[in-house]
């Protein structure tokens, strides 16, 4: 049983890099070249927040910032600060999971959404103060709005492909642990 | 993994948060030295992107096909009226090309006459475009020519009509093109017929914007813009586009190049193109002691924008 259990882990934390790994080739895609005048939801982020919301130990922190990282380097932002906001705000996550879990699912996504504002807020901030050009404020808000909008999707097409729910009480982890 | 309170965690908790300050801390460290020495960790960027884009090659041409494939037999509904337009269009090229083709005749003669011989520096090399930024804030794309082929940071990339961009990152196998559309590009150009010199400055939208415009009353829309040679940046009279004014009244260059459908892009060999070497290479100038060439050494309180 714990074999299985142990397989099992790693089967999910395998298909987390992999799907991020598909975000990316389909960001990737050259369809569209000229400037876009709206964007969809960053639905890695909005993944990885779920995950560490709701089953923190298939995301563990070497997955999520060795993603983050190849993201940053592939999608052309500054190296590794969206990586480090990312990385800290999702283990501040993880650690909340406990009182989320007890919650309703309002409250799973208020947190969610309020993480989403601290990435932005501090990923701009830092970029500005520092002088990088961050793009345009309207895009960012949409993107915003639309990964917020879109993190029930994301919940929901994580239970049904992958079974990621929120523990309830007296359920054990991979380990056989009561969590 | 949040168990901190579980007794088998005692090992692990202090472990993971020594795990997440020296991840935390190697994050802060890359992101400060890209900050600091940007075209050291630009090239370490291309070499990844290098060995990441040309493996995903294989899935993404079939993909990037299929979705064309349906986007154009949308454009099927409208086919009737497509061919009508085209026939009639065909009937004034054919008028053009006859006048063309005269034109060449009589250029051809001429320049037999004067014994021209054609500048063997702008010369290309033809690349395609594997991917775009992934980012809806960066406009650039990676073209599959790198420094295997010869290809040299800074040249000037066309498709078959305008400009396109600007390459800024080689790796062996792929190079990285910024946009004019991109939020950090900035081109010397000037405007036809009236020669006043200008920037075209992008900002991630489909026209840029001109900037330092000295007299815009000489300026009309429908004025050729072209590159001049200065600064070194580009070769002078590539076509960037045409001057067209906005609905405030700002003059934005409408581009030539068809940034709708970027497929096969054109770099052109620029042998006379200052190489970015040091960090203020591009912005001082040449004869300043530490402007790059006879000491390499970048000041170190020097702003370098990335």
């Amino acid at each position: 049983m714990a074999e299985k259990n142990a397989a099992h882990l790693w089967l999910l934390r395998a298909s987390y890099v992999m799907l991020a790994l598909l975000f990316m080739f389909a960001n990737l895609l050259p369809l569209k070249t000229t400037p876009q005048s709206w964007v969809g939801p960053d639905f890695l982020v909005a993944m990885t927040f779920a995950w560490a919301l709701r089953r923190p130990e298939y995301v563990p922190m070497l997955s999520i910032a060795a993603v983050f990282l190849l993201a940053d380097f592939l999608l052309h932002r500054p190296p590794g600060l969206w990586t480090l906001l990312v990385l800290l705000l999702s283990e501040w996550l993880k650690k909340r999971d406990r009182q989320v879990r007890e919650n309703t699912f309002a409250a799973e996504w208020v947190t969610m959404a309020g993480a989403m504002f601290t990435l932005f807020l501090a990923y701009r901030m830092v970029l500005s103060i520092l002088l990088v050009e961050t793009g345009a404020f309207s895009l960012w808000a949409m993107q915003y709005g639309m990964t917020v909008a879109a993190y029930p999707l994301v919940v929901g097409l994580s239970y049904i492909a992958f079974g990621i729910r929120r523990t309830g009480p007296g359920e054990t982890d991979h380990s056989g642990r009561k969590t | 993994m949040a168990y901190d309170r579980g007794t088998g965690d005692a090992y692990t908790g202090p472990l993971r948060r020594l795990l997440l300050v020296v991840l935390a801390l190697f994050l802060i460290l890359l992101f400060l030295v890209w900050r600091i020495d940007s075209p050291r960790v630009e090239r370490f960027r291309a070499q990844v992107v290098d060995s990441v884009v040309p493996r995903m090659d294989w899935a993404m041409v079939p993909v990037t096909a299929g979705v064309n494939i349906v986007r154009d037999f949308q454009s099927y509904n409208q086919l009737y009226e497509q061919n009508q337009e085209l026939r009639r269009e065909l009937r004034k090229m054919s008028a053009w090309k006859e006048a063309a083709l005269q034109l060449r005749q009589e250029n051809a003669r001429l320049r037999d006459l004067n014994n021209v011989q054609l500048d063997p520096r702008l010369t290309y090399i033809t690349g395609v475009v594997l991917a775009d930024s992934g980012s809806p804030f960066r406009q650039s794309v990676l073209i599959n020519v790198g420094s295997r082929d010869g290809i040299v940071d800074g040249w000037a990339t066309m498709d078959g009509i305008g400009l396109v961009g600007r390459v800024s990152g080689v790796g062996s196998n792929t190079s990285r093109v910024i946009l004019l559309t991109d939020t950090t590009s900035r081109i010397p150009a000037e405007i036809q017929p009236s020669g006043q010199r200008v920037i075209v400055a992008g900002d991630n939208s489909a026209a840029p914007p001109i900037d330092f415009l000295e007299n815009p009353d000489l300026v009309r829309p429908g004025d050729r813009i072209v590159t001049t040679g200065d600064g070194e940046v580009f070769p002078p009279g590539l076509l960037i586009g045409q001057v067209a004014q906005d609905p405030g009244g700002r003059l934005r260059a409408r581009l030539a190049a068809d940034y709708e459908r970027l497929e096969f892009l054109r770099v052109l060999r620029d042998h006379g193109a200052r190489r970015v070497e040091s960090a203020s290479g591009l912005i001082l100038p040449r004869d300043l002691p530490d402007a790059g060439d006879p000491l390499p050494e970048p000041l170190p309180d020097e702003p370098n924008d990335g």
